[in-house]
């Protein structure tokens, strides 16, 4: 409650009888002034007559303040007032703040605090890197911020490097270091949402200088970035460490298969070249090292020439160890460019959609692909199960013997139906199609047997808009089927009508045969021609072979030859 | 009487993200901020800042950061050394505790804004105050706020809470 000049203070000429005092005062009552005295600990307003005096003003502040007048410091616009000062001079008027400072006795206290607060700023500093680090690397990789307007927190991340891109890079070591940080920052639904969201990370991608430079050279890359479906494909993915190890190993199979066709080879070293590595060193300067930059110069010329037969069973060298780039057979340049069975007729779209997809594999499986090629090291058997997956390495295989199948897959189904297009760019048909192809998974889980039974009938509907929803883009067509394995790692029998579904599925992706089930020596013939020339003339034999590999005709081969005595 | 000394106050301005809030702010937040300013001040030959550790002191430019990206000056100060530690006592037992520091409300650049009030009797530029309530107003900045200010609780079974450094 502001209270009267006249009370707080000696009398003053204001009110009273005798107004005309003091000369100075002026013939009409001093106008009463509201000053706000605020110190660091309170605020308090004052009503005091325009033209008093500090002394007097200290006067009534030390009251209210329960102070002596001689501990006031008061401060108006960086002047100390005197005494004798008035507040007029100092120009205080109504409505103004005036700083006070009360000193307290015990002077020599107030700066020997300090150095015990700088000294507690570093044990803070020091006790708390590792949980910062934990929340601060969440925000600051992979989008760099620090946290906001605060020293604290680059301070108590307890990290030496002063740049903000040192700091960066370290962090990411420490990620790389700490399988068990990168899995919680993976499963940590904030980081996932913004992993989900095609558009965001469109737009980082976009933002990067060297990447917009790529675009202006490859134009198909910008049209791939823009199509939503193929990124949320390639997030979804992304966001699923094990379904990306999944994708990369089985592709790694694909193309080593790939580079039996004559041409494939030089065709997929193009396809790196030109795409990939400026793309993977656009990456390489924010998140640290090309793991693949000693790919491109040390090309082994050996397996390009073998056909593999089998696949290779040896765990693959590891590119992502953290001392940079380890060695490379074509094998691991093949891991990079992961391409979707295309050959030596692959069109630049299918480089870039993988090579999009596997720019954004580098940013995010970089520290997570850590942990999940130890525990794959150390359990070759998962591997195996997973390659030997029957309907995997089928619809690998048929897709390596047809590249035009694949190629049309990639252009014709999703691309030129303009009811995809239109349901592409409508986000609650994409969600409805993938509630669809989730309740397909969960079903292809729950009631595995269900599924063959699907064969002739929603393929045919499907078949134009299901390339929407499980070809669209990218590299395992089938997603229904890719992510069944995902979950079962143990292979599944290898039963005729699965193939079947398989080889569907493919041929109604590329939209190139009916969706009826062709007969099974039809649809073989030409590989019973190859099997005839080869030799074998057991007719019978050769169909139930191909049938069981889905055409696949070295696999067919293997199986007759295993069942034979000699 | 001898005229009182006047002691030139400076505000050190330093943008915590080197550059990258100007590129990312547009696609991040959806509007343009310039950077991510923490301000410090710098009086009497020391610079003055408020963090998690508290109000604390260095010699100018001497923090992680380096040597500030601008230098804005504020005008000068007849307050002393000696009046200034005083007032950073009293201000280290009441407003800007240890503990207090809070990113979006109570953060290094209130800490400035007081100090310079009482100094100079202005303000900081506005750009820099305001920074905070521009970034809550976005969504990102609010979903950012979940992880960055303590007093919010995370999602039930995020693995991220407030760092244990701020209460």
């Amino acid at each position: 409650m502001a209270e009267n000049g006249e009370s707080s203070g000696p009398p003053r000429p204001s009110r009273g009888p005798a107004a005309a005092q003091g000369p100075a005062s002026a013939p009409a009552e001093p106008k009463i002034i509201k000053v706000t005295v605020k110190t660091p600990k309170e605020k308090e307003e004052f009503a005091v007559p325009e033209n008093s005096s500090v002394q007097q003003f200290k006067e009534a502040i030390s009251k209210r303040f329960k102070s002596q007048t001689d501990q006031l410091v008061l401060i108006f616009a960086g002047k100390i007032l005197k005494d004798q000062d008035t507040l007029i001079q100092h120009g205080i008027h109504d409505g103004l703040t005036v700083h006070l400072v009360i000193k307290s006795q015990n002077r020599p206290q107030g700066q020997s605090t300090q150095p015990s607060n700088a000294a507690g700023t570093n044990t803070t500093s020091a006790s708390t890197p590792r949980s910062n680090s934990t929340s601060v690397s969440t925000n600051s990789n992979p989008f760099g911020l620090g946290s906001l307007g605060g020293l604290a927190g680059l301070s108590s991340l307890g990290l030496s490097s002063t740049n903000f891109s040192e700091l960066q890079n370290q962090m990411q070591q420490q990620l790389l270091s700490s399988p068990e940080m990168m899995i919680q920052i993976m499963e940590n639904p904030f980081v996932q949402s913004m992993l989900s969201n095609p558009d965001l990370m469109r737009q980082l991608i976009m933002a990067n200088p060297q990447m917009q430079q790529l675009i202006q050279r490859n134009p198909e890359i910008s049209h791939l970035l823009n199509n939503p479906d193929i990124m949320r494909q390639t997030l979804e993915i992304a966001r699923n460490p094990a379904m990306m190890q999944e994708m990369m190993r089985n592709q790694d199979l694909a193309l080593s298969n790939l580079e039996s066709i004559p041409g494939g080879y030089n065709a997929l070293r193009r396809m790196y070249t030109d795409i990939q590595e400026p793309m993977l060193n656009a990456a390489q300067e924010q998140f640290g090292g090309n793991p693949f930059a000693s790919v491109g110069s040390s090309s082994t010329s050996g397996e390009g020439t073998q056909p593999s037969r089998t696949e290779n069973r040896d765990p693959l060298p590891n590119p992502w160890a953290p001392p940079p780039a380890t060695q490379s057979s074509a094998t691991t340049s093949t891991t990079t460019s992961s391409g979707s069975g295309s050959g030596s007729s692959s069109s630049s779209a299918t480089g870039n959609t993988v090579a999009a997809a596997n720019y954004v594999a580098s940013i995010f499986s970089t520290p997570g692909m850590q942990s999940l090629l130890q525990q794959i090291t150390e359990n070759p058997q998962l591997i195996q199960n997973m390659l030997s997956a029957p309907y995997m390495r089928s619809m690998m295989q048929s897709l390596s013997q047809n590249p035009d199948l694949a190629a049309q897959m990639m252009l014709n189904s999703p691309m030129q139906n303009p009811d995809t297009l239109s349901a592409m760019s409508n986000p609650r048909a994409m969600q409805a199609l993938m509630q669809i192809q989730q309740g397909l998974q969960t079903l292809a889980t729950e009631a595995p047997g269900l599924i063959p039974s699907f064969t002739p009938g929603p393929i045919g509907p499907i078949g134009p808009t299901g390339p929407g929803s499980t070809g669209s883009g990218g590299p395992p067509g089938p997603t229904v089927s890719s992510s069944t394995p995902s979950e079962t790692t143990s292979p599944t029998s290898e039963s005729g009508p699965n193939q079947q579904f398989i080889q569907q599925m493919v041929q109604a992706l590329a939209g190139a045969s009916p969706p009826q089930l062709p007969n099974p020596e039809v649809r073989f013939q030409q590989q019973l021609e190859q099997l005839n020339a080869m030799g074998f003339l057991n007719r019978e034999a050769n169909l139930q072979a191909l049938i069981a590999t889905g055409g696949d005709i070295n696999a067919a081969i293997e199986r007759l030859l295993g069942s034979q005595p000699s | 009487m001898e005229p009182p000394n006047l002691y030139p106050v400076k505000l050190y301005v330093y943008d915590l993200s080197k550059g990258l809030a100007r590129r990312l702010s547009p696609i991040m937040l959806g509007k343009q901020l310039e950077g991510i300013w923490h301000t410090s001040i710098v009086v009497h030959k020391d610079e003055f800042y408020f963090g998690v550790g508290g109000i604390s002191s260095c010699p100018p430019g001497g923090t992680l950061l380096g040597p500030p990206d601008s230098v804005v000056d504020v005008g000068s100060t007849e307050v002393t050394e000696e009046l200034f530690q005083e007032y950073l006592s009293s201000l280290r037992e009441s407003l800007f505790r240890r503990e207090s520091y809070n990113v979006f409300e109570n953060n290094c650049n209130t800490f400035t804004n007081e100090v310079v009030q009482f100094l100079t009797g202005r303000k900081i530029p506005s750009y820099i105050t305001d920074l905070p309530s521009e970034i809550l107003s976005t969504p990102f900045g609010q979903a950012l706020r979940t992880f960055l200010d303590p007093r919010i609780q995370p999602p039930e079974g995020s693995p991220m809470g407030p760092p244990n450094g701020q209460s």
